[in-house]
């Protein structure tokens, strides 16, 4: 004879004994598991979005490729005739704050290091330099300037670099877009599955629900033994998953490491990066008391 | 909501199940605060589908029934819950949480209320000792005898104090002295206030308490009371 003590009770839906438990959880750690990577994944795309739009914010430089001509004098009238297109153009551009074509002065102290002192850079078919201030909040597309300016003066071209590099980040924008949908699909896979193994359990359990609303006990006391028992499967799910994602992450970012380059090497997982990783368990425990509790009494409204 | 003393109104009640003839039609019928019915009708009649009208697992497929004057075509799924625990139902079949032991049976109807797990404590022990349970209070209800089980049903049914209680055969599983027990179980109750309705097939029962007699023939309720002579001569209502 057990002495039940009255703290221990038993629950009246003897949900732990379901075999449905064991498929769940391994539903859960897996997803936890895929969730946690592709994550990790968008984080890292983000912090290296972000530091290269810290590269290019700011400003941008604009080169003018000098007129090719015997007639120096005339070359160079024509070059700056070209700078003085790109200029007024450029300072019709939404978001630019300022527009500095350098001086002869500053272009030599620029070229100095590479040509030395005694060369006078007039000589040369030098490309003239504009320096472009951005103002940090403004949403330029690049691609689209490029063309602009090239429309405006024909001469002109907007730091190639820069221009790689906004592509680049298009390019990762995307791939976090689909790495979003990836986690959208995820979360919405294990809800799905805690929906319908809920849904089961309750057709299981019909006849003992029916006694608990003939006794009186409203859907939230029935729904609250799902919440429970639900919410216990998602964390520990959720810890399962975890604990072989975290290696994983870690096995990833070392092979990213290895790119030469560097340009991966802006991507790192911050500490709110591994605390929201961290917190994943909670998350997948949410998720499943939230979705246990919706389906009970949804399900429950179609009962007497 | 017309607020009078009965505690259920039943008017051109019919109950079928599925696309079937109706077992039941035209039942009218008030149950007024306080009284004590026995309901009774060969095997078949509707006595249980009458019975489960009343503790509220099932709805009439026509007429109009109220239960403490609440009119159920106008009552929520949170009032049905607050009005079933004002009812206590002890089945023909048990229903007992078999993976649960007589006491976690007991206790539910408190549990589903919230009170306090010390008072809950308290009065199952109370109970299920006065019903000669105390030795198997811990034990699952799947290992108990037909009796024993039957026993736990009736202490669940009343553990809250009902002011309806609705006992389909109560007493069918057990020996004539623990039935006299219960019988005085559902009497004492009754003087407490607790109308009371038990369906029966005991002649025994039915002759030993002078109560009348909601009886079920020919898809129809029939009332008796104890004072006719005849069981033909009874007031069709
Ligand atoms: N869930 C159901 N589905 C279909 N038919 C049902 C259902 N419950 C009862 N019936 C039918 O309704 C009729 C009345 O059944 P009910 O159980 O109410 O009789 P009863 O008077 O309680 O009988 P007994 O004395 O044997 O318990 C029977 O013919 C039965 O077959
Ligand atoms: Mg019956």
């Amino acid at each position: 004879m057990s002495k039940t003590s009255y703290i221990s009770r038993k629950q009246e839906l003897p949900l732990k004994s379901e075999n449905t438990s064991l498929f769940l959880q391994i539903i859960i750690s897996i997803a936890v598991f895929i969730f946690a990577i592709t994550l990790s994944g968008v984080l890292s795309i983000d912090s290296m979005i972000s530091n290269w739009n810290k590269s290019i914010l700011g400003s941008i430089t604009v080169q003018i490729i000098p007129v090719n001509n015997t007639n120096k004098e005339k070359a160079l009238a024509e070059t700056m005739a070209y700078q003085e297109k790109a200029v007024e153009f450029l300072k019709s551009v939404n978001g630019v704050t300022k527009v500095t074509p350098l001086t002869d002065e500053q272009l030599d102290e620029l070229l100095s290091p590479w040509l030395g002192d005694d060369v006078d850079i007039s000589d040369l078919p030098t490309p003239r330099i504009i320096d472009v201030k951005i103002s940090p909040d403004a949403e330029i597309d690049f691609a689209q300037l490029s063309m602009d300016l090239a429309q405006a003066s024909p001469q002109a071209t907007l730091d190639s670099h820069k221009l790689w590099l906004n592509k680049l980040i298009s390019f990762a924008d995307g791939l976090n877009l689909i790495a979003s949908t990836v986690l959208l699909l995820v979360a919405a896979i294990t809800s799905g599955a805690i929906f319908y193994t809920t849904q089961m359990s309750l057709g299981l359990h019909h006849n003992i629900i029916e006694i608990l609303h003939i006794i009186g006990a409203k859907d939230t006391y029935i729904a609250q033994q799902y919440t429970k028992r639900m919410g216990f499967l998602g964390f520990i799910g959720g810890i399962i998953g975890l604990f072989f994602a975290v290696p994983a992450i870690f096995f990833i970012g070392n092979l990213a490491l290895n790119i030469e380059g560097g340009i991966i090497s802006d991507a790192t997982l911050g500490f709110g990066d591994w605390a929201v990783i961290f917190s994943l368990p909670l998350f997948a425990m949410f998720i499943a008391m939230f979705t246990a509790y919706y389906t009970v009494k949804q399900t429950l409204k179609k009962m007497l | 909501m017309t607020d009078n003393k009965n505690i259920i109104e039943m008017n051109n009640v019919g109950i079928r199940y599925g696309q079937g003839p109706e077992i039941l039609s035209d039942i009218k019928l008030s149950l007024p605060q306080g009284s004590f019915y026995f309901l009774t009708g060969q095997s078949g009649a509707g006595k249980t589908s009458l019975l489960s009208l009343m503790y509220l697992a099932q709805k009439p497929s026509r007429g109009q029934i109220s239960v403490f004057n609440h009119n159920l075509n106008f009552t929520n799924r949170d009032q049905l819950a607050s009005l079933r625990r004002r009812i206590g139902v002890v089945f023909q079949d048990f229903r007992l949480l078999d993976h649960l032991s007589a006491f976690d049976n007991v206790a539910l109807p408190l549990r589903v209320s919230g009170m306090d797990e010390k008072e809950i404590k308290k009065r199952v022990t109370e109970l299920l000792t006065w019903v000669e349970l105390e030795e198997h209070m811990f034990d699952k209800t799947s290992i108990l005898s037909g009796g024993e089980k039957q026993r736990v049903a009736i202490a669940r049914s009343v553990i809250n104090r009902p002011d309806l209680l609705l006992a389909d055969e109560p007493t069918g599983n057990v020996d004539n002295i623990i039935a006299g027990k219960l019988m005085k179980l559902f009497v004492e109750l009754n003087k407490l206030g607790t109308t009371v309705v038990i369906a029966t097939h005991s002649d025994k029962i039915i002759n030993d308490f002078k109560y009348p007699r909601l009886h079920l023939q020919n898809r129809g309720l029939h009332i008796y009371y104890p004072t006719d002579t005849s069981m033909f001569g009874g007031l069709n209502v």
